[in-house]
C-alpha cells in the first residue's frame, strides 16, 4: 500500500477510457477469469507429459467441451456460446500460456473446422455436425495442406469428381492435426479442400468410417507441439454425398478466405500465450536467481530481455485483439491485420521463449522449467496456418491495393 | 429450499493499494475488485446444497455499480438470481446497518439458510455474519468447513483452534459463515457465463427494504478514523547463513540484549 500523496494524483478515468481492449464486455471479463482457473487446475498439470509423450489428451478436451470451450464462436442453437473473435482470441492466449499443444489442437477442432462450418456450411449441415463437435464427442480438423502443396493452395492435386448426385474425392493430405486422435485412430470429421475443376476449389465434409477414408501416418518426433496429433489422411475414392458439399461447388476458395481472419488471429493468440508465460517464467527467476551475490535482474543484459520481451508482448497484444474487436465472422475485412497479427505474435512468441531460456541458463535449456518447451512450440507459429513469407506476401499485396490502410 | 448468499467484493488481492488522500479508506478509482475470498466458498457451498437437491441460490451484494460483476460472476457459476443493494447511504453504513439491510432482504426472501464468509479480506471484522443472524432471529454457526442439510436441520461441521473439529447441528432456518478452503470453488462454465445474462438482478435502495432510516453514516456507530501504514521501523535485522549459523547469531544477539 502507498500513502497518500502519490495517491492524490489518481484521478479517476473518465467512462471512455474505462474499455478494457481485452475484456470489453461483462462476459469477456466471467470468461478470463473461468479461463485462468480452467488453465491452472486443468491444463498445467498435464501438459508436459503429454508433450513428451506426443499424445492429444482427448479426456482434457471433453471437459474443455463440458465447459463449453469448444464452442465459443459458434451459434447457440448449435451449442455453442455464439461470443465473438476477442472471447476465441482469450482463450487461445490462455491455454498457450500452459500448453499450446493442446491449444493448436483445440483451434484446429473449434476454428479451422467447427467456426469454418458454421459460416460457410448449411442449416442442415450445422444442425447435425456441430452439436457433436461443440460437445467434444467429435473431434474434428481442416484439410488443405498436401504433400506436393502447402502455400501454393491451388496446386493441390486432391480432386472430387461428380458421380451421379454424389462425388468421388481421391487425394492425399498431409500436416493435419486432429488427422488421428491415437495411433490408429482416425478424427472423426474433416472440411477436405479438393480441386473440382481448373482453379476451383470446393470443400467437402468427409466423415471417419466413410469408405476409402483412412489414417496415413501420424507425423511422429515433432519439434513441437507434440500434444496435437498431426498425421496423413488418405483418400482413395471417397464417395461423399451430396448433402456433404460444403456451400457450391467452386466456392471453396472463398469460404477458405472467410476463414483465414479467424484462423491467423486465434493461431496469433497462441503467441500471446507463449510470450506472457516466458515473461512470468523469466522474471520471477531473474528475481530468484543470485549471480555475484545479485538477483541477476540487476543486471543489464537481463533487465533488456525482461523489457524488449515486455515491450513486444504488450504491443503484439494490443494489435491482436484489436484486430479481433474489429472482425466481423460474415464479412472479409481485417485480412491485412490478421496476417499482420500472427506475422507479428509468431515471431515475439518466438524471441520471448528464446529470451527467457537465455535469462534461465542452463535451466531453460531443461525440460522442467517450460520454455524450452515453449520455444519449440512457438516455431510453429511461423509455419502453421501460412508462413511467414506467407503473410509478408499477403500484407504486401494488400497494401499495395490500398495505401490508404497504412493511414 | 432457498438459500442467500451474502456477497462482497473487495480489491483484488494484486491490486496495487493507496491510502485514501482523506485517510479514511482506500483509494478505490481505477483498482480491479474481486468477490471475498471467503465469500466464493460460502457460493460453492450454497451450489453444492443446490446440487445435491432442489434449492434455489439466490445472492446479494451492497455496493455501487461495479458490484454487478461480483453478482454476474455468481450467477454464472450457478447463482439463480441476485439482489444489489444499490445506494450510497447503504455504502456508508457501519457493519450493524449492513447487517439490517440483509437481515431486511432475508425477511422478504425468507431463506432455509443464509450462507456468509467467515469475514472479508479488506476489513477483517468478520462482524456481519452473527449480527445478521441475531436481526434475522435465526441460530449460527462461524468457522463453518462443511455443512449437510436435512429436512429440518443442517448438520455443520467447524474449525476450532488447533487443528480440533467440530460438529454441530443448527435447526432450519440459519445462518453459516464459512471457512475458506472449506471446498474447491467451481468456475464458471461458459454455458454459466451466457445464461447469467438472462437472469435476473434486483436493484434495491435500503429505503426500497424499509430500513432507510436505520442505516447510513448518521446512524453508523463505528466509524473509521484513519487508516495508515505502519511507520517502518529499522530494527529488523535478516540473519543470514545455514541454519548453525543463523541459530548461533541468534544466540549471540539474546545475549547481547542480556535477556538469558
Ligand atoms: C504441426 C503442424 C500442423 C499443421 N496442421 C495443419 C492442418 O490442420 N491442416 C492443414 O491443412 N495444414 C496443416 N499444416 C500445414 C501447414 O499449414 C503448412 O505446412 C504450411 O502452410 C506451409 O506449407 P508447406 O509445408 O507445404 O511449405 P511450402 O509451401 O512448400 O513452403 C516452403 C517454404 O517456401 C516458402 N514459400 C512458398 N511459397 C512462397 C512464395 N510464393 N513466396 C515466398 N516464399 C514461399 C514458404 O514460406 C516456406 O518457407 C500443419 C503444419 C504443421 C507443421
Amino acid at each position: 500500500m502507498r500513502e497518500s500523496s502519490e495517491a492524490a494524483a489518481v484521478q479517476p478515468l473518465d467512462e471512455w477510457c474505462r474499455f478494457d481492449l481485452f475484456a470489453p464486455t461483462p462476459e469477456h471479463e466471467l470468461l478470463a477469469a473461468s479461463l485462468r482457473q480452467f488453465v491452472e487446475r486443468e491444463v498445467e498439470g498435464q501438459a508436459s507429459e503429454h508433450d513428451r509423450s506426443e499424445t492429444f489428451n482427448l479426456s482434457l478436451f471433453r471437459k474443455a467441451g463440458e465447459l463449453g470451450l469448444l464452442g465459443v464462436t459458434i451459434p447457440e442453437c448449435y451449442g455453442g456460446a455464439g461470443l465473438d473473435a476477442v472471447a476465441a482470441v482469450q482463450l487461445l492466449e490462455a491455454l498457450s500460456t500452459s500448453d499450446p499443444g493442446f491449444g493448436l489442437a483445440l483451434l484446429a477442432h473449434s476454428f479451422l473446422f467447427a467456426h469454418n462450418l458454421a459460416v460457410n456450411g448449411s442449416e442442415e449441415q450445422c444442425r447435425r455436425i456441430l452439436p457433436r463437435v461443440v460437445s467434444g464427442e467429435w473431434v474434428a480438423g481442416m484439410c488443405m495442406t498436401e504433400p506436393e502443396a502447402g502455400t501454393d493452395v491451388l496446386g493441390m492435386r486432391t480432386r472430387a469428381e461428380r458421380d451421379g448426385k454424389d462425388w468421388r474425392l481421391s487425394g492425399v493430405k498431409t500436416f493435419i492435426t486432429n488427422g488421428g486422435i491415437a495411433p490408429d485412430t482416425l478424427g472423426d470429421v474433416f472440411i477436405v479442400y479438393a480441386a473440382t475443376g481448373e482453379r476451383s476449389l470446393s470443400a467437402f465434409l468427409v466423415e471417419k468410417g466413410m469408405s476409402g477414408f483412412r489414417l496415413g501416418q501420424k507425423w511422429c518426433d515433432k519439434l513441437g507441439m507434440r500434444a496435437s496429433f498431426t498425421a496423413e489422411l488418405i483418400f482413395e475414392d471417397v464417395r461423399v454425398p451430396a448433402d456433404n458439399l460444403m456451400g457450391e461447388e467452386g466456392q471453396g476458395t472463398a469460404h477458405m478466405m472467410r476463414n483465414l481472419e479467424i484462423e491467423r488471429l486465434t493461431l496469433a493468440a497462441q503467441g500471446l500465450g507463449i510470450a506472457q508465460r516466458a515473461l512470468r517464467v523469466m522474471l520471477e527467476y531473474a528475481d530468484q536467481r543470485k549471480s555475484f551475490g545479485r538477483p541477476i535482474r540487476e543486471f543489464g543484459q537481463i533487465q533488456r530481455h525482461i523489457a524488449e520481451t515486455y515491450a513486444e508482448y504488450r504491443a503484439a497484444r494490443a494489435f491482436v485483439y484489436d484486430t479481433a474487436r474489429r472482425l466481423s465472422f460474415r464479412s472479409a475485412g481485417q485480412r491485412v491485420d490478421a496476417d499482420a497479427g500472427k506475422l507479428l505474435a509468431s515471431q515475439v512468441a518466438k524471441r520471448a521463449a528464446d529470451a527467457a531460456i537465455q535469462v534461465l541458463g542452463g535451466n531453460g535449456y531443461m525440460g522442467e522449467y517450460v520454455v524450452e518447451r515453449l520455444w519449440r512450440d512457438a516455431k510453429l507459429l511461423e509455419i502453421g496456418g501460412g508462413t511467414l513469407e506467407a503473410h509478408q506476401k499477403n500484407i504486401t499485396k494488400d497494401l499495395a491495393r490500398d495505401p490508404s490502410i497504412v493511414g | 429450499m432457498k438459500v442467500m448468499v451474502c456477497l462482497k467484493q473487495v480489491p483484488h488481492q494484486d491490486a496495487r493499494l493507496d491510502v485514501a488522500a482523506d485517510g479514511s479508506w482506500i483509494q478505490e478509482d481505477n483498482i480491479k475488485f474481486e468477490i471475498n475470498s471467503y465469500d466464493t466458498y460460502a457460493l460453492e457451498e450454497a451450489l453444492r446444497a443446490k446440487d445435491a437437491g432442489e434449492a434455489e441460490v439466490v445472492v446479494v451484494s451492497i455496493g455501487p455499480d461495479r458490484v454487478t460483476q461480483a453478482l454476474r460472476t455468481a450467477l454464472g457459476m450457478g447463482a439463480d438470481r441476485a439482489v444489489h443493494v444499490k445506494d450510497p447511504e447503504a455504502d456508508a453504513s457501519d457493519s450493524l446497518g449492513k447487517a439490517k439491510i440483509l437481515a431486511a432482504i432475508a425477511k422478504q426472501e425468507e431463506p432455509d439458510v443464509i450462507y456468509c464468509g467467515l469475514m472479508a479480506d479488506d476489513g477483517n471484522f468478520s462482524a456481519i455474519p452473527p449480527m445478521l443472524a441475531e436481526l434475522a432471529g435465526m441460530p449460527s454457526a462461524t468457522g463453518v468447513i462443511s455443512s449437510e442439510a436435512s429436512d429440518t436441520s443442517i448438520t455443520v461441521r467447524r474449525e476450532l483452534e488447533g487443528g480440533c473439529r467440530e460438529v454441530v447441528e443448527l435447526p432450519r432456518p440459519c445462518l453459516l459463515a464459512i471457512q475458506t478452503g472449506a471446498n474447491q470453488v467451481r468456475y464458471a462454465s461458459l454455458k454459466g457465463i451466457m445464461q447469467a445474462k438472462k437472469k435476473p438482478v434486483d436493484v434495491k435502495t435500503a429505503a426500497d427494504l424499509g430500513v432507510g432510516e436505520q442505516v447510513g453514516a448518521g446512524a453508523a456507530k463505528v466509524k473509521i478514523n484513519k487508516i495508515y501504514i505502519p511507520p517502518k521501523s529499522d530494527q529488523a535485522e535478516l540473519l543470514e547463513g545455514s541454519t548453525d549459523e543463523i541459530v548461533t547469531q541468534l544466540v549471540g544477539k539474546i545475549r547481547e540484549l542480556g535477556v538469558l
